[in-house]
């Protein structure tokens, strides 16, 4: 290709595009369209800095294409089509538009090789994707995705703080392979880990994914985290701290997600369990579990796309997304259901299942160079992702106690895509050859060995014991109507409270002080008025007489003033 | 004035140009008496003043680099003979003058027809090239005695001009009366101050003048020579508080000569002070130093707040704009007094940007005005719906006032503020803003008035006819070109104000 | 899992009348035991193959199974004693969160299967 051009553009033309077409099938046929195109671009891409605007004295780098930042793209393609195959009926203009702004955004993000354009692409993200979740239109909805937007904004503000900073240091715009350090660099990290839903930096995660539209979560389960991975793999592999960071991430959602009620938020945190495993892998920063890190990005993306599309066709068709109140839905979503477990299978790592080939790589690097009690972390981790993601989503949705809701399957076009998505999920586990082909190093690593086969199976179908033994016998806690706190209780209720009564204070003493001023002003106002206003002495047309008195003290002013000096 | 004599090496038209400007309008007055047609009037008034804009024009383009003309009249060299002298500081104000004379002129011709009789027209007009003329011959001579000359010749047919507006209201006499004692004693302290000046020198050419003083130093006779001059140029100035003729002479003059005054009288006032401030006298004696700090500097000032309050709480728009240029003379002041070239560069164009946006104003007001009857803020309520063109010409004047970036009003304030603070005076950096606040509520009030109320019922206002709107369209839009197309009113100040600070060696 | 008497099994979808299978108590349980039977086969492979391993606690005859088995098992005691003290009513953010609303009607298809 002799011209190329940032991929980006190609969405935002899209957009623009997508407003002159009328509203129904030419419209969702754009949108499917484009990122076809997009795909086909980024795959026949070279590599290389391919479009560079030169912004003052910055070098702004739109095409930075090689392995990494490829990858990352084309998944990034892939999940666009199928978020919006899955969406086809959607005649929201705001979701679709957004929908493609935020892809791009995405996109743009990836192949940015600079941090200004990171920056802006990386604020394109927050503030397209918001819309996906107020396009629900609730009251609820709209807070929810004003604290989203405020966490994202806020996240892209620490970057720029920090390429700021960053830029004086070294005098470098370039997005590359950082050191923690300087001031600078953490605020970057920082503003990495926020999108990345570090622990404690996690909540926006599973406070707004629920709360978008059917088809908006489908499509921000793909862009946004994905997004902080490939940053902080482009910008910190190795750092060690991210491989407890990253163990940390894995572990603490499957206790959350054990008793959350609201299925999409249970995804939502088995999203951040799996999140943590790209985490470690970047922490290890071998080409293995660079490799792996973005293996199972790439696979990651598809599943919980294939999950969230599944448990979005339940609520599609029945109107919520809680365990509570689903269960027998396999009678009349057989396919729905199967397409569930497919992707249940492939995120607890199933062999021939896409989440097998992908996260062994990051646990074999993690045994490889000695990091046990992580490697213990994650294989804990891997099963109870096994159980709550695994077991639990398809469990409580489709078969558990009769709901005696019995709605229909699915419409066609999500099951098209539900079933796409699985065919892809299938296919990356059985033929792993082509994904590992694509990755950032070269791969010299073989999946199926009897051993690894076998400890897995073993695991999983332990995990599956432990499940029926403790469904069997009643431990197992029910799903109840309920919300459980996590950390965003801070800010949503402590927060509040204390700004509450602090503020109580305060404005009180602001009315005091301002009911103050207020008199003050009026009375200055007044005599203003008195004194400037038509009838005040100083505006009034004054006799010829006093003019002249006025000349005469003028210049008599003004010969002491030359005389005097 | 004989173009063939053969003293001088003046051979072509071009080289004619200085006194073509003058010459044309005061030809023309005599003419239209002469010729006694009401119907030849106006094109002949309008020629005159187009043909001396056109010679400005090109004083100016010849000039604006920092060069000066000198021109003898009679070929009779200075000191002796009257000399002409045209430099980037005067030709900006005869481009200015002439210019909007010109864009006045168009937009008269319907508002004098509604505001005074018509057997008066043949003499208004005349007036008016007279106070052309004289306005111009201020400006350009290298004269003292000559500025005086034309002082009298243009404040005589300004107090005629102003009397006209008693056919709408007869208080225009007894402003038109006050100005004429008070402008009487302002010349006569002028003619007095020039006076000693003679008997300290021996000279009135301006140059000779100066080397004179340079060469004698600070005398008592020419400290008070000074005195007298500036107290008598600052009352055509309008220094506050010697503005008192002002507001009667703008509110109750017919709006044409209210937009023409406005825009220029004061302003040619203000290049004679700056002239006689730093050309004549040396900006480096103290006395005159200290006459900046103590006197100009602390009015101007005074101006800048007190008018601005003034103006806030007018019922009569045209009054309220009347005020607001006492106010913004004040700026023209303080850019003086800042006495470093930035602050002048801001007076200079300062000058030329309040000049088109009063102009604006002034227009707009009396198209109001002649639909409305009146310019009350009762009787302007709700004008934003009836006269939108003639409204939002008026808008963008009033943000031109406050000096909002994107307008005219704006570069001359920043030059303003980059003066003080070059200076050191960050207060009255502050001060410059605050004011500025001020005129955001008269200009807020002007805007409410327009558009958020609905009209008086008995109006039944349409929109100006062309003949008016055109005119005032193009200072609008003028007002936004210089606002944007700053390098124009930059280059032209900064060498003005290069040749004014260069003291008695800028006329050589 | 119940039976709903009134699922007339030619309602259903193909699919779903083969899966009507799961409907009966009796089927479950023999997926049950079929699971038992099948985590017994694996526990016991581990005596019949050699493993490939890194790390000596792998070596551990059954280690993948006992660790999934009891680590889940922990997973889910202590997820339940955190709801103690993590549960809230469902309203308890509300009105700044969408659980305790209806997911707008307008943007959802319900269709039951027989309507």
């Amino acid at each position: 290709m002799a011209e190329t051009f940032p991929i980006a553009f190609l969405f935002f033309a899209g957009a623009a595009g997508l407003l002159a077409l009328p509203k129904g099938h030419a419209r969702a046929a754009l949108l499917l369209a484009v990122p076809v195109v997009a795909c086909l671009f980024v795959w026949s891409l070279p590599e290389g800095n391919l479009w560079t605007v030169r912004f003052f004295n910055l070098d702004l780098e739109f095409m930075r294409v090689d392995r990494l930042s490829r990858i990352f793209a084309l998944i990034f393609t892939i999940a666009a089509f199928l978020g919006n195959l899955y969406a086809w009926h959607v005649r929201d203009t705001v979701q679709q538009l957004a929908a493609l702004l935020y892809a791009g955004s995405a996109i743009g993000a990836v192949f940015a090789g600079d941090l200004i354009t990171l920056f802006f692409y990386w604020e394109g993200t927050a503030i397209t994707s918001v819309f996906l979740i107020w396009a629900r239109r609730t009251e609820g909805a709209y807070h929810t995705g004003v604290r989203y937007l405020i966490v994202q904004v806020g996240s892209g503000v620490l970057l720029l703080a920090g390429a700021a900073l960053f830029y004086r240091e070294s005098g470098s715009i370039a997005f590359d392979k950082m050191t923690l350090g300087s001031i600078g660099t953490w605020l970057i990290f920082l503003a990495f880990g926020i999108k990345c839903a570090f622990p404690l930096l996690h909540n926006w995660l599973q406070d707004a994914y629920p709360a978008a539209t059917v088809t908006g979560t489908v499509v921000l389960s793909a862009f946004t985290t994905k997004l902080a991975v490939y940053a902080l793999a482009r910008g910190f592999p190795g750092t060690e701290m991210l491989i407890y960071i990253g163990a940390v991430m894995t572990l603490f959602p499957i206790f959350f997600a054990v008793i959350e009620n609201d299925l999409r938020r249970v995804l939502a945190y088995s999203l951040n369990n799996q999140l943590g495993f790209m985490v470690v892998g970047i922490g290890i920063g071998t080409e293995l579990s660079l490799n792996g890190t973005a293996a199972h990005a790439f696979a990651h993306i598809l599943y919980k796309a294939l999950l969230f599309m599944s448990v979005g066709a339940v609520l599609f068709r029945t109107g919520t997304a809680k365990g509570s109140e689903l269960g027998g839905l396999y009678k009349t979503m057989p396919l729905t259901m199967i397409f569930c477990v497919i992707g249940a299978a492939s995120i607890s790592a199933f062999p021939l299942f896409s989440g097998f080939i992908s996260k062994s790589l990051i646990l074999s690097a993690a045994s490889h160079d000695g990091y046990y009690i992580v490697w213990a972390i994650l294989l804990f981790a891997s099963a109870g992702v096994f159980h709550h993601s695994g077991i639990k989503i398809p469990y409580f949705a489709f078969f558990a106690h009769d709901s005696g809701l019995r709605p229909k399957e699915a419409p066609l076009h999500m099951l098209l895509a539900m079933g796409l998505t699985a065919f892809l999920c299938v296919a990356i586990g059985v033929f792993p050859g082509p994904l590992y082909a694509l990755l950032p190093f070269d791969v010299d690593y073989v999946p199926y060995t009897t051993t690894h086969v076998v400890t897995q199976l073993q695991l999983l179908f332990f995990s599956a014991l432990a499940f029926t033994v403790l469904m069997r016998t009643g431990i197992y806690p029910p799903e109840l109507k309920s919300v459980n706190l996590d950390t965003d209780w801070t800010y949503r209720r402590l927060m509040p409270v204390l700004i509450g009564s602090v503020s109580g204070v305060l404005s009180k003493v602001w009315a005091a002080q301002s009911n103050f001023t207020q008199t003050r002003i009026r009375a200055v106002i007044a005599r203003l008025y008195h004194s400037h206003g038509p009838e005040g002495r100083m505006a009034q047309s004054w006799p010829t007489g006093s003019m002249v008195i006025w000349i005469a003290v003028l210049l008599g002013f003004t010969l002491i003033v030359n005389f005097l000096s | 004035m004989a173009t063939e004599t053969t003293h001088h090496v003046a051979m072509t038209l071009s080289d004619h140009l200085p006194v073509l400007a003058i010459l044309v309008p005061f030809v023309a007055a005599p003419l239209c008496v002469l010729l006694g047609s009401r119907s030849l009037t106006w094109p002949i008034t309008f020629l005159a003043s187009a043909a001396s804009f056109v010679t400005s024009f090109l004083l100016l383009l010849s000039v604006i680099d920092g060069g000066f003309i000198s021109y003898h009249i009679g070929g009779w060299a200075p000191p002796l003979g009257i000399e002409y002298r045209v430099d980037a500081a005067n030709a900006f104000v005869l481009f200015l003058v002439t210019g909007i004379s010109t864009i006045v002129l168009p937009y008269a011709r319907e508002s004098v027809k509604s505001e005074i009789p018509e057997r008066h027209h043949t003499l208004f007009y005349a007036c008016f090239l007279l106070c052309l003329t004289g306005l111009l011959g201020v400006a350009v001579t290298g004269d003292a005695f000559n500025v005086f000359v034309f002082l009298e010749i243009s404040s005589l047919s300004t107090y005629v001009l102003i009397a006209q507006g008693s056919y709408r209201d007869r208080r225009a006499l007894t402003a038109a009366y006050d100005y004429l004692i008070m402008g009487t004693i302002g010349a006569t302290f002028f003619v007095i101050g020039l006076g000693m000046l003679y008997m300290a020198t021996g000279t009135l050419n301006m140059a000779d003048l100066a080397d004179r003083i340079a060469d004698q130093g600070a005398n008592r006779t020419v400290r008070a020579a000074f005195a007298f001059i500036v107290v008598g140029i600052g009352l055509k100035v309008a220094i506050y508080p010697l503005h008192l003729w002002l507001p009667n002479a703008y509110t109750y003059a017919p709006s044409a000569v209210t937009a023409f005054l406005a825009a220029t009288a004061t302003k040619v006032a203000v290049y004679v002070l700056m002239r006689f401030l730093f050309s004549v006298f040396q900006p480096s004696f103290l006395f005159e130093v200290n006459t900046l700090e103590f006197m100009i500097i602390p009015f101007a000032i005074l101006a800048m707040f007190a008018a601005s309050f003034i103006a806030i709480f007018q019922t009569d728009l045209k009054r309220l704009l009347a005020y607001s240029s006492i106010a913004q003379i004040g700026y023209m002041l303080l850019g003086i007094g800042l006495l470093n070239e930035s602050g002048v560069a801001a007076a200079v164009a300062h000058l030329f940007n309040h000049g088109i946006t009063k102009a604006v104003l002034f227009m707009g007001v009396g198209a109001l005005v002649l639909r409305s009857g009146g310019s009350f803020f009762d009787r302007i309520e709700g004008m934003g719906k009836l006269m939108p063109w003639t409204s939002a010409a008026i808008v963008i004047g009033g943000l031109s006032l406050i000096g909002v970036p994107g307008t005219a009003g704006f570069l001359s304030k920043w030059l303003l503020v980059q003066g003080a603070l070059e200076k050191g005076w960050w207060p009255i950096a502050i001060l410059v803003v605050l004011s500025s606040l001020l005129a955001v509520i008269y200009v807020w009030r002007i805007v409410e008035a327009m558009y958020l109320r609905s009209p008086a019922s008995d109006i039944e206002a349409k929109e100006a006819p062309l003949s008016m709107l055109v005119p005032i369209w193009i200072m609008a839009i003028a007002c936004i070109y210089f606002g944007f197309a700053t390098d124009i009113t930059l280059t032209a100040s900064h060498t003005a104000a290069q040749g004014l600070l260069a003291g008695p060696v800028g006329l050589h | 899992m119940s039976i709903d008497q009134n699922d007339k099994p030619e309602d259903l979808p193909t699919l779903g009348r083969a899966l009507l299978w799961l409907d009966t108590k009796k089927n479950v349980d023999r997926i049950v035991y079929g699971l038992y039977i099948v985590c017994a086969i694996l526990f016991t492979a581990d005596f019949l193959y050699h493993k490939h391993v890194y790390l000596g606690v792998e070596e551990f005859p059954g280690f993948y199974a006992l660790y999934g088995f009891f680590m889940c098992a922990a997973l889910v005691i202590s997820a339940k004693i955190m709801r103690l003290f993590l549960k809230r009513p469902e309203d308890y953010y509300a009105p700044y969160d969408v659980e305790s609303e209806k997911y707008p009607e307008d943007q959802l298809e319900r269709k039951t299967h027989d309507g």
